[in-house]
């Protein structure tokens, strides 16, 4: 995890917003339980739908199907 | 501080300016902040500031956080620029909204209609709804607001009667450029900052009296006696020209003109102060729009606006009649700063206006007057 939280840091760095929704994503993927996944899918997700990117539905989806929004 | 307005509204052979207070002191300047600029259908900006959907301009209205944006669906909105979670300003720099506008503060996100769509963890941490924080209920504060002639009116306060009546007879009189204005663009808008009361601007906007001694280069083909006195009480003034003559490029081009005008319009052009702070002048070929922002009870901003009857007119021609406005509206700083100066000789009694020459000069200090007493009696009874 520290290796995706150095790249989470730089993307947070550089304002990459399209970068940030990926590395959220992963982190989601990767977490060990149903709070820590929809933290990081929760940021995933706010950054698509800030950016209008085309995976803000399917990660809404997501947290719909988890009850956490 | 409570001043006397009772002169100003005697008839125009009587009758005295506004007191010196409501162009000196900061207490009256935030009563007529109230009073008249909220009250009422105040300009803050133009359509063209926002011309792509998703364009969102933070804008500050004497001290009210404001957002213009375009919607999604081309709908130019006023909202405060204020989350309803925090109070957080949500934009602060003029930028696109692809999505969403996201607060930098928690995250919480609008729609570009300013529907709340997003609370992240705001029921704990991955949990994004909470039973007691209905979206449905937070969006943005919408300003009310009204598009005409490519200006973007708002009443701040939520209290004024819808625009189209209050200034009815105004759209009937100009009914015939209720039409598609285009903005000329970055070389067609341009801003002075004048060391003046914003009445005062709109004071010397409204008369012609002072044509020919300020702007002595009008005097060949504009001559004092070419123009005529607009004073609809209660309502706008300003003035008009029988006069207008196009402005023509080194071949003989002229601009196009709107479509479908009538006669008067050959040679005739109208300058109208929608009360309180847009000055507007239009004629056969171009229209333009001074929103005045005021900044501090002796300080004014003007933002210049020019529109044209197509989208792409004459680049060269639209620099020219760009450069002929500036000249004509830099012209009347020194008498806008000068009257600003003279209102702190304690012996001004406000002045007086002539019968012949000054009444849309006197129309506008009664509206103001008016606007101010109605205000008083609001204040007194609650």
């Amino acid at each position: 995890m520290s290796e995706l939280q150095s790249r989470l840091l730089v993307a947070h760095e550089k304002d990459d917003r399209a970068g940030l929704i990926g590395l959220y994503t992963e982190a989601a993927d990767r977490a060990n339980d149903l709070i820590e996944r929809s933290f990081f899918l929760t940021h995933a997700f706010v950054f698509a739908l800030e950016a209008g990117d085309l995976r803000a539905p399917l990660l809404r989806e997501r947290l719909r199907e988890m009850g956490r929004i | 501080m409570t001043t006397d307005v009772s002169g100003v509204m005697r008839p125009v052979a009587t009758a005295n300016g506004l007191p010196n207070d409501h162009y000196v002191d900061e207490r009256v300047f935030l009563e007529e902040r109230d009073a008249v600029l909220y009250k009422n259908w105040s300009g803050i900006a133009v359509t063209a500031d926002v011309p792509e959907n998703g364009d969102a301009k933070p804008i500050e209205f004497l001290g009210m956080p404001l957002l213009l944006i375009r919607d999604k669906d081309g709908d130019v909105r006023v909202f405060q620029n204020t989350c309803r979670h925090r109070g957080m300003i949500l934009v602060s720099e003029p930028k696109k909204i692809e999505g969403a506008i996201r607060c930098p503060y928690h995250s919480w996100c609008y729609s570009t209609k300013g529907e709340l769509v997003a609370t992240p963890h705001v029921g704990g941490p991955g949990m994004n709804t909470h039973k007691d924080m209905p979206r449905s209920e937070l969006g943005l504060y919408e300003v009310p607001s009204y598009i005409w002639l490519g200006v973007v009116y708002i009443n701040a306060s939520g209290t004024a009667a819808p625009f189209e009546e209050v200034h009815a007879e105004l759209l009937e009189r100009w009914k015939e450029f209720d039409l598609p204005l285009y903005h000329g663009g970055e070389d067609s808008k341009f801003e002075l900052e004048v060391n003046t009361n914003w009445k005062l601007a709109v004071e010397n906007y409204c008369e012609s009296y002072h044509l020919p001694w300020v702007h002595p280069g009008l005097n060949s083909y504009s001559r004092l006696e070419d123009h005529y006195n607009i004073e609809e009480y209660g309502r706008y003034s300003g003035q008009g020209t029988l006069v207008y003559r196009q402005l023509t490029g080194q071949d003989g081009e002229t601009f196009p003109d709107f479509a479908n005008l009538s006669d008067k319009w050959d040679t005739g052009g109208e300058y109208i102060t929608v009360y309180p702070n847009v000055l507007l002048g239009v004629q056969r070929d171009h229209a333009f729009a001074i929103i005045l922002e005021p900044k501090a009870v002796d300080k004014t901003l003007e933002h210049v606006h020019l529109f044209y009857a197509e989208p792409k007119v004459d680049e060269a021609l639209r620099a020219k009649n760009a450069t002929q406005w500036k000249t004509v509206f830099i012209e009347d700083i020194f008498v806008v700063e000068g009257m600003q100066k003279g209102r702190y000789g304690r012996g001004f009694d406000g002045g007086r206006f002539s019968p012949a020459m000054d009444g849309p000069t006197h129309c506008f200090h009664d509206w103001v007057a008016n606007q101010i007493t109605s205000h008083r009696q609001q204040m007194a009874a609650e």
